[in-house]
Parts: structure tokens; C-alpha cells; sequence
């Protein structure tokens, strides 16, 4: 068994997962869709899985908080994901997967202490932007350099008390932050959504639980990309999917 | 309702409520005398569904096969058939494409009119099994200063808009083309044109119809609801915005209810058990149901008991003519219901069998034991059929000669003009990059501060690095003064987009937008826009593949002939598409083809009250030169940009904006008057920058205009024109519509 199996998790609502899906694929890994009702039916076990990952969407249309009803629908398989988590396997959400983490607790030991709220701009964002690796806990290999990646969403503004925020730098858990594309910190829009101290991802304190708003499933390769990145050997999404699959065991 | 002794007047105060004309009356009433008997409601409900505008074309059904009949080439698979037309894309795949108007509906309701026509369009792709990958819309909008309509224009506007946000960004399925329009003439009555394009597996595409006698109509998705009664019938006569039963008459979308109906139709069309489809829009089940039998020679019975319903207190003609939204309709095999069950389960979809197809000439509806409907298709389906007369209008005011003596200050009214200003604020709402497919962008160029780009580009297919190009606009104000000559330039301006990406261009999808057909001078547009389409379509032996007609777009007047063409190209690898922002600086700037030089119809004369009306065609075969030039020499093209909106001065300046290079030139060789040369938008020209090694080459191939540089700078001989800092330009372009949106 040397493949390393990956689940796409969806629901009603998840749509970007087939982009999701390919770029597992082509980083080695063997990538299966897993819909929310085929684990309630005991059809499909998380245990079985190397990696699970919640792409972005809108799941259920996120006309409540979003994320909301998903993670209320994951909450049965809390025990589940729990182990998987200690067992050092990532969890990763991208975008909609960021907000359900966040909405099940999972950066915090099971505390909902930060929240995605809607943009400053109080608008959808789709736009192209730069990200800098700021934790040394996970994806070590990145390096220093902006990389640019889409972002595309309403609700992405990281938002926590004084404390949380704290205690996230504390214990190193911000795992990207927003940059111009000189690679400095900046405001609107290269943090397209007004997060506190630009963090565009986070981790949980194991480095194993990731959560983030932007999307390297969608710059794989350079010609995915924007501007004179398009000249470059790679895609953000490919540097990003080949490391993933180095460190999953 | 008694309409066999009733009197004529009578019959016309029926018919009147039904959108249906004295003659249309007396069609029904001698139909139901050799039956002795009256119709029932649903039956004359269901014929009023059926023979209105908007669902039979009688108005335009005549000439649309007389000018558009089989414009197809080798290439086409379905053109103007089934829901959507479908093409080849390589040798085991197709394209699926259609534009709709969802016009009437987003007048009363913006955001819930565009989000259903969202929500329509992606159905019609997917019923012909294909997977939706793209959405396209252009938008006609009135003048954002005026607050005396019904609602607002700015109601309109970002409702119109916010719809479409809403229910695309919920799907994924990401808006990558299209155009956004604003003119006064569309005030109360916003156009709203909205497109999808679809892949699909060649043996995969399924047929708006049944298979065989025997299957079983399966209806799921959504359930039926009193909202959207009479739609197509409002849609089908100049809008009363007084009248509050057109707000019923407008759907709602719920999007979360359509993703997972897309994922579950793909998968039921993938394990082959699906043998017709459509989906259910405009007429609800009335029409679906109609269509997909008559498409197939048969009859069928139906029972309106099985129909699952939101308000258990519908009527049965309600049921039948109820157009809910994300429902979808399938004829199959009844052994493999079970099969097809257990993929609803999955995805929770709720789903009934409602009907059967049968060998007979009727269709038969039953409610609650009892027989409510029963008459031959053939009598529904041999809708009326209208030659309207049309004439010419008389001729247009004279130009009247014009100074310009501040051009500088023109150049500036014309990038910061609504028409030509940044379409950033509306594009960013959209989520356009989502499935990781997109690879030429509606803006492009360096993050956040990107340029327009002419067409977008989907890469479709994992294994293949071929794409599909695709644009989409109109040129409304030149075809109010020259409908055959608007067209024309509006299929130019789309044929330039598709071919400065370095693709090939390759089908045409229509979406026609008219006033009232009754009117001889809005008749003889919509016919000459008919002949330009043909005639394009022929010389250049592309396809016409799907489209649409909207009539009684009206305001005060009605509104300006708006034919909207979305064209698609291939191109046979994406990593050698050209995009419009300049790469570097010290390239060389050269002008190909050639600019029209009139300023009728333009932004130009628009915004400056210049009244100028002159205009000589194009040159089609210059434009075929223009493609053979790009097609030669794709490698040593830097970047392309075609010469419309806002004439050569917005097009260079767009590709500074994207990459931070600006330009030097000289406009000395175009010889026309300054105006012309700056703000014409008609004509076969492009402009295209290449490294300068490349000099004697394009020296022979167009006007060598000039150099790109730090700065801009435009000079017309010895006199200088217009300065300006890419950085100053950019914040006057950028900022046009951020007031409004």
C-alpha cells in the first residue's frame, strides 16, 4: 500500500473540488471524492484516508455563516477526525474547507476562537494576490519568496480577540500572510479581505490541521498564473501540492 | 370557460389575458367546436403557454429560416435543434454553447431575473449532458443617473448584478467573457444576455427528446411551485410595470438546489441511463413536456398527482405551466429506475415519476382520477406563424460637422466613459478563476493591476492543452443607425477578439434583442440584422450554432437593436495564447488592418452630442488578412489588442495599463482626420506589439506606430497630442464605475 490516498470531502454546495482533485492527482497522490452522505452511511471511512481535503464552495450556500452547516454535518465524525488529526495526518480546507476547520474548532483544540468574517470591502473578491510562508512548522521547503495565488471569496477576513491573535503568533501558528508582489506587507487589495495581520492561513499548534483562504488548486501550473508569472517552470499550486505530498505519511 | 358560444368579444377579453391574438382565439375555438366540447383551463392555459412569443418565435420564425436556416459547417454536430448547440472540440470531445435574454424578468425583479437566467442557461447545457465549464454575460443598462423609472437604474443595475454573482459564484462555475453596456435607451429595460459552455464526451451528448415509446418521465430537482406563473406570457408583450401579478411571474433561484442537480445528471448520463432530457424553463412542464414528445412523434400520459409540489393547493394548469426553477426532466429505461434512484439518494435530490411516452397522437393529463387534458400535439405544436411587415426607416438626421478643440480633454472623457472605463468592480465579483481552467482571463496582466482582456480562454479538458476562446457584445448604437452595418461590426469586433488570442475562430451564438415586432421600422432591424449574421457567417465558413430572440423590449420607446453575438475560436495549445497587455519595453507598436474612420455610433460621439452618421463598410476581406497575419506569425506577437470600444487611443492605453508600459507614437501614417484615427471604434484593425528584431517583417504587414516606453505619449506628425503617466491614466480608467457598483 504505497499509494497515498486523498479525500476530496463534499457536500451540497462544494464546487471546487474537481480542480482540487487534479492537482492531488498530479502531485502522486490517489484522490477520491467522498460525499458527506456516503460517511453517514458507513459506505466510506475517514481512517482510510492519508489526507483529507475540504475544497472551497459554498456549502449549502452558505446563506448562514459559511462553513456553518457543513462542520454541523462533519460534528458526528468530530471522534473520527480527532484521531485522524493525532495521528499526524493532514486535514487541510481551502477557502469554504478554511471556514468549516474554523467553524468546527480544529486550529484550537475544539475552541471556535477565530472567525471568517466578510470582507472589508463588504464584496466578493475574486482577484490574484501574493502569499509569503510565515510559520516554520509545516512547508518549511516554500522558502521565503511571494508566490502568487487566486483568492475568491466574501467571507475570508481572519478575526480573533487581542489573545487568540497572540497566542496564534506565540505558537507560530500563522502559516501564510498576504504580500504585495514585492513581497512586502500591504493593504487593500493585495490583503484582499482586511484580515488582522494579513494572514491569509493558519495551522493548528501540530502543524497538521491547515486552513486557507487562498487557492493553489488553481495555479498548478504557470500558465494558470497572471502576468509575467506565467513565464515561470511552475504554478504556485504545483510547489504547493508536491510538498504536501512529500510530508504525508 | 365557455369559447365555443361565447361572444367575439368575449373570446377576445380571453384571449387577451392570455397573450393571445383574436385570430389565435378563433384557431382554439374551431378546434374545440369539432371536439363538442370546451376547453378546460389547463388546456387553454397549455395552448397559450405553447403559442406564445416566446415559446414558438412566431414572429421571428419565418425569417430566422429564411436568412439563418443551416449555417453550419463541417464541424457542426447540432446547430439550432435541441437546447444548446453542440460542436466538435477534438476528436472525442464537444462543446455545448447557448445565450439566452432574460430580459422581461430582470425589468421587474433584477436580482432574481438575472439569477434565474443564470440558473436557465446552465440547465440548458447540462441537459444536453454536458458539464458546464463556463458562464458569459453581457448586460445592457440604462443610464445610472436616472431615478424615474419603476425602480431605479441603480436598483437595477446591481441587483442585475448581484444576481448573477450570486447564483454563478454558489454553482463554480466561473463568468469569464462577456460585456457590460450602459446607454440611456435601456433605461426600465435592462437587457440581460446570459451564456454557458459546456464539455462533454462526443457519445455522451443527449437529445432534447425521447427515445422510444415506453420510457418513463422522470422530473426532479426543485420542487413545483406557484412562482414564475406566465412567465413566457409576460415575456411575451410590452411590460405593464404597473401590474403586480408580473412579480409571480418571475422564478426563484436556489442555487444549492441546482449544484448538486448538476453533479447527479452527469453522473446518470455517465452510467448511460438517461435517453432524452430537457430542462424546465420558460412554460415549466407544459413545454418540456411538449417538446420532448412531439420531438419524438409520440403521445404520453401524464399524472399531474405525482408532480411533487411546494403549496399542495396548486391548480392543475398552475402544475403544468409553472415555471419553478433547477428542475429537470429525463426520459428512461423503467428497468433501470432503481439505478437511477440510488444516485437522487446520494446527492438528496427528490424525485417522481410523473408520465409515460406512448405510441398515439394525444397527450393525456390526469388529476386526481380525472381526465383534465386531452388533445393531439399536432394541434399544439402547429403554432401560428407571423410574416410581419417591415420598412425602412426614414433616413436618419444628417451629420452636422463638428471642432474638437481640447482633443486632450476628449482622450479623457473617452477612458473614464462608462463604456470604456476599467470593467474591474463588476469582473471581481464574479468568481472567474474557480475549477483552475481559466487561462486567459477577463482581466489580465500583472495582479491587481491588470487590463481588459479581448476574449477569455478555457482550457476544458485535463489531458489536452487545446482551449476554447470566447467573447461576447454588441454594438447597439451603430445598429440603431444601420442595423445590417452594426451587426456586421459587432461580428468584426468579435471575430478580432477571438483571433488577437492566436485562436481560430469557430461558432456564433446569437441572442437577439428587440423591441416590439409590431412595429414595421423595429421589424425591418431585426431583419437586416438577420441578413448581416448570415452573410458573415458564410464568408468566413463559420457556424451559427444556437441562439435567441427577445422581442417587446420596450421603454418609452423601443429599445435600440441590440444584437448580442457570442463567438467561440480553438486554439490548439493555451500556453501560446497572446494577451493584450504589452510585455516590454523598447517593442515596436504596429497598427494591422485598418480603421474605419467613422464616428457613428461611437463613445465618442456619444458622450461629445456629435451628431455623425456617415459610415462605409468594412473591408471583409482586410479582416481575413489581419487573421492570416496573426495566424503566421503567432510566436513573434508580444501581446494583441483589437481596436473597438473608444477607438485606437483607449486600445493603446488599455496595453499600458497591464503590465506598467507605456507607449510612444505617432498616428502620422493613418490618414484620416485626428478624431477619426483616435475614436473611431468600426473597422478590421488591431494593434499588436513585437520585438524589434522583427521590424522588416511588419514593416511590410501594417503601420509601424511607434515604440513602448516608461511613459505615454501620442504625437500626429509634428504636433503633440496627449501626455500622461501610465500611473495617471490607469486611476482615471480605473475609476469609472467604482461610483456606481
Amino acid at each position: 500500500m504505497d499509494s497515498k490516498r486523498a479525500m476530496v470531502l463534499r457536500m451540497e454546495g462544494t464546487n471546487n473540488e474537481e480542480e482540487a482533485f487534479l492537482s492531488l492527482k498530479r502531485s502522486g497522490f490517489d484522490p477520491d471524492y467522498v460525499h458527506i452522505n456516503e460517511l453517514v452511511k458507513r459506505q466510506k471511512f475517514i481512517d482510510d484516508y492519508n489526507l483529507i481535503f475540504i475544497p472551497g464552495g459554498f456549502s449549502a450556500g452558505d446563506y448562514i455563516r459559511a462553513g456553518a452547516i457543513f462542520a454541523a454535518r462533519l460534528r458526528p465524525f468530530l471522534n473520527d477526525i480527532r484521531s485522524f488529526i493525532d495521528s499526524g495526518r493532514f486535514i487541510i480546507g481551502v477557502c469554504n474547507g478554511f471556514q468549516v476547520l474554523t467553524e468546527l474548532g480544529l486550529f484550537f483544540d475544539g475552541e471556535r476562537k477565530i472567525a471568517l468574517t466578510v470582507n472589508e470591502s463588504n464584496r466578493f473578491e475574486c482577484r490574484y494576490t501574493y502569499i509569503k510562508l510565515s510559520t516554520k512548522k509545516v512547508f518549511y521547503d516554500l522558502g521565503n519568496e511571494p508566490m502568487q495565488v487566486p483568492v475568491a471569496h466574501l467571507e475570508g477576513r481572519v478575526f480573533g480577540d487581542e489573545n487568540t491573535i497572540k497566542k496564534l503568533i506565540e505558537n507560530d501558528q500563522i502559516l501564510f500572510k498576504y504580500v504585495d508582489n514585492n513581497g512586502k506587507y500591504a493593504g487593500y487589495p493585495w490583503n484582499p479581505n482586511g484580515s488582522i495581520m494579513n494572514i491569509a492561513g493558519i495551522t493548528n499548534d501540530a502543524g497538521n490541521v491547515i486552513g486557507m483562504m487562498p487557492h493553489p488548486e488553481r495555479v498548478y501550473y504557470q500558465f494558470q498564473m497572471s502576468g509575467i508569472e506565467r513565464k515561470l517552470k511552475n504554478g504556485t499550486g504545483e510547489r504547493f501540492f508536491n510538498l504536501l505530498y512529500k510530508y504525508t505519511k | 370557460m365557455d369559447i365555443i358560444n361565447c361572444s367575439d368579444n368575449d373570446l377576445d377579453s380571453i384571449g387577451n389575458s392570455l397573450s393571445l391574438s383574436h385570430d389565435e382565439m378563433l384557431l382554439i375555438r374551431n378546434y374545440f367546436i369539432k371536439l363538442n366540447r370546451n376547453p378546460t383551463d389547463i388546456e387553454l392555459q397549455a395552448i397559450a403557454q405553447t403559442w406564445s412569443e416566446h415559446s414558438c418565435y412566431k414572429s421571428s420564425k419565418f425569417y430566422l429560416k429564411k436568412y439563418l436556416s443551416n449555417l453550419r459547417n463541417e464541424r457542426t454536430i447540432l446547430a439550432m435543434e435541441d437546447d444548446a448547440g453542440v460542436v466538435k472540440f477534438d476528436d472525442e470531445h464537444v462543446y455545448v454553447i447557448k445565450m439566452e435574454s432574460h430580459n422581461h424578468p430582470s425589468a421587474v425583479e433584477p436580482y432574481g431575473g438575472a439569477a434565474t437566467g443564470v440558473g436557465g442557461i446552465i440547465r440548458d447545457i447540462l441537459c444536453m449532458g454536458a458539464q458546464p465549464i463556463a458562464l458569459i454575460d453581457s448586460l445592457y443598462l440604462g443610464d445610472p443617473e436616472n431615478k424615474s423609472g419603476f425602480l431605479s437604474e441603480r436598483f437595477i443595475i446591481n441587483g442585475v448584478i448581484a444576481g448573477i454573482r450570486d447564483y454563478g459564484n454558489r454553482l463554480g462555475i466561473p463568468n469569464v467573457s462577456g460585456s457590460l453596456y450602459f446607454h440611456r435607451n435601456y433605461n426600465t429595460s435592462p437587457l440581460v444576455n446570459a451564456g454557458c459552455i459546456g464539455i462533454a464526451k462526443k457519445d455522451k451528448i443527449v437529445r432534447s427528446r425521447v427515445q422510444k415509446a415506453g420510457d418513463i418521465l422522470i422530473l426532479y430537482g426543485g420542487r413545483t411551485g406557484r412562482d414564475g406563473i406566465h412567465g413566457v406570457n409576460f415575456a411575451s408583450k410590452i411590460l405593464d410595470l404597473n401590474n403586480n401579478e408580473n412579480r409571480n411571474a418571475v422564478q426563484l433561484g436556489n442555487p444549492i438546489v441546482e449544484e448538486p442537480l448538476i453533479h447527479a445528471t452527469l453522473e446518470l448520463n455517465d452510467m448511460n441511463l438517461i435517453t432524452g432530457m430537457k430542462d424546465l424553463g420558460g412554460g415549466g412542464l407544459s413545454s418540456a413536456v411538449t417538446e420532448m414528445l412531439s420531438a419524438a412523434n409520440l403521445g404520453g400520459t401524464i399524472n399531474l398527482d405525482y408532480v411533487l409540489l411546494k403549496d399542495e393547493n396548486m391548480l392543475p394548469w398552475e402544475i403544468w405551466i409553472s415555471e419553478s426553477q433547477e428542475r429537470m426532466l429525463i426520459s428512461c429505461d423503467e428497468k433501470n429506475l432503481t439505478k437511477i434512484k440510488e444516485v437522487f439518494d446520494k446527492w438528496n435530490i427528490e424525485f417522481s415519476v410523473i408520465g409515460r411516452a406512448e405510441h398515439k397522437k394525444n397527450l393525456e393529463i390526469y388529476y386526481k382520477n380525472e381526465k383534465i387534458f386531452d388533445i393531439t400535439l399536432e394541434f399544439l405544436t402547429t403554432t401560428p406563424v407571423y410574416q410581419r411587415p417591415y420598412k425602412k426607416p426614414k433616413k436618419n438626421c444628417d451629420s452636422e460637422p463638428f471642432n474638437d478643440n481640447d482633443i486632450a480633454k476628449s482622450i479623457i472623457s473617452v477612458i473614464s466613459s462608462l463604456n470604456v472605463c476599467s470593467r474591474a468592480p463588476l469582473v471581481r465579483q464574479y468568481d472567474h478563476t474557480v475549477r483552475g481552467a481559466t487561462i486567459v482571463r477577463p482581466l489580465t496582466g500583472l495582479p491587481n493591476m491588470e487590463t481588459h482582456s479581448d476574449a477569455s480562454i478555457i482550457k476544458p479538458l485535463e489531458d489536452s492543452f487545446a482551449g476554447i476562446a470566447v467573447t461576447s457584445g454588441s454594438k447597439p448604437l451603430l445598429c440603431s443607425i444601420d442595423p445590417y452595418c452594426g451587426t456586421m461590426e459587432s461580428l468584426i469586433e468579435a471575430y478580432k477578439n477571438i483571433i488577437v488570442t492566436g485562436s481560430e475562430p469557430d461558432a456564433i451564438v446569437d441572442s437577439l434583442n428587440f423591441g416590439n415586432p409590431e412595429n414595421e421600422e423595429t421589424m425591418y432591424s431585426f431583419v437586416e440584422t438577420l441578413k448581416a449574421i448570415r452573410d458573415f457567417t458564410e464568408r468566413f465558413n463559420m457556424q451559427l450554432v444556437s441562439g435567441n430572440v427577445s422581442f417587446y423590449n420596450k421603454n418609452v420607446n423601443d429599445i435600440m437593436p441590440t444584437p448580442n453575438i457570442m463567438m467561440t475560436g480553438i486554439i490548439d495549445d493555451i500556453r501560446n495564447a497572446i494577451t493584450t497587455e504589452f510585455k516590454n519595453e523598447n517593442s515596436l507598436i504596429y497598427l494591422i488592418g485598418s480603421i474605419n474612420g467613422s464616428l457613428a455610433g461611437t463613445v465618442y460621439s456619444d458622450i461629445k452630442n456629435i451628431k455623425c452618421y456617415k459610415y462605409k463598410k468594412s473591408n471583409l476581406n482586410e479582416l481575413f488578412d489581419v487573421y492570416e497575419i496573426i495566424k503566421n506569425n503567432r510566436e513573434r506577437i508580444l501581446s494583441a489588442h483589437d481596436v473597438s470600444d473608444g477607438g485606437l487611443i483607449s486600445t493603446l492605453i488599455e496595453m499600458s495599463i497591464g503590465n506598467n508600459i507605456g507607449f510612444n507614437v505617432n498616428l502620422n501614417e493613418i490618414k484620416m482626420g485626428l478624431e477619426n484615427k483616435l475614436f473611431s471604434e468600426h473597422g478590421t484593425a488591431i494593434v499588436i506589439e513585437v520585438p524589434a528584431e522583427f521590424e522588416d517583417i511588419f514593416n511590410k504587414k501594417g503601420i509601424k506606430l511607434g515604440y513602448t516606453c516608461k511613459n505615454i505619449n501620442v504625437n500626429d506628425g509634428n504636433r503633440n497630442i496627449f501626455s500622461s503617466s501610465i500611473d495617471d491614466i490607469s486611476n482615471i480608467w480605473n475609476s469609472g464605475l467604482s461610483k456606481y457598483l
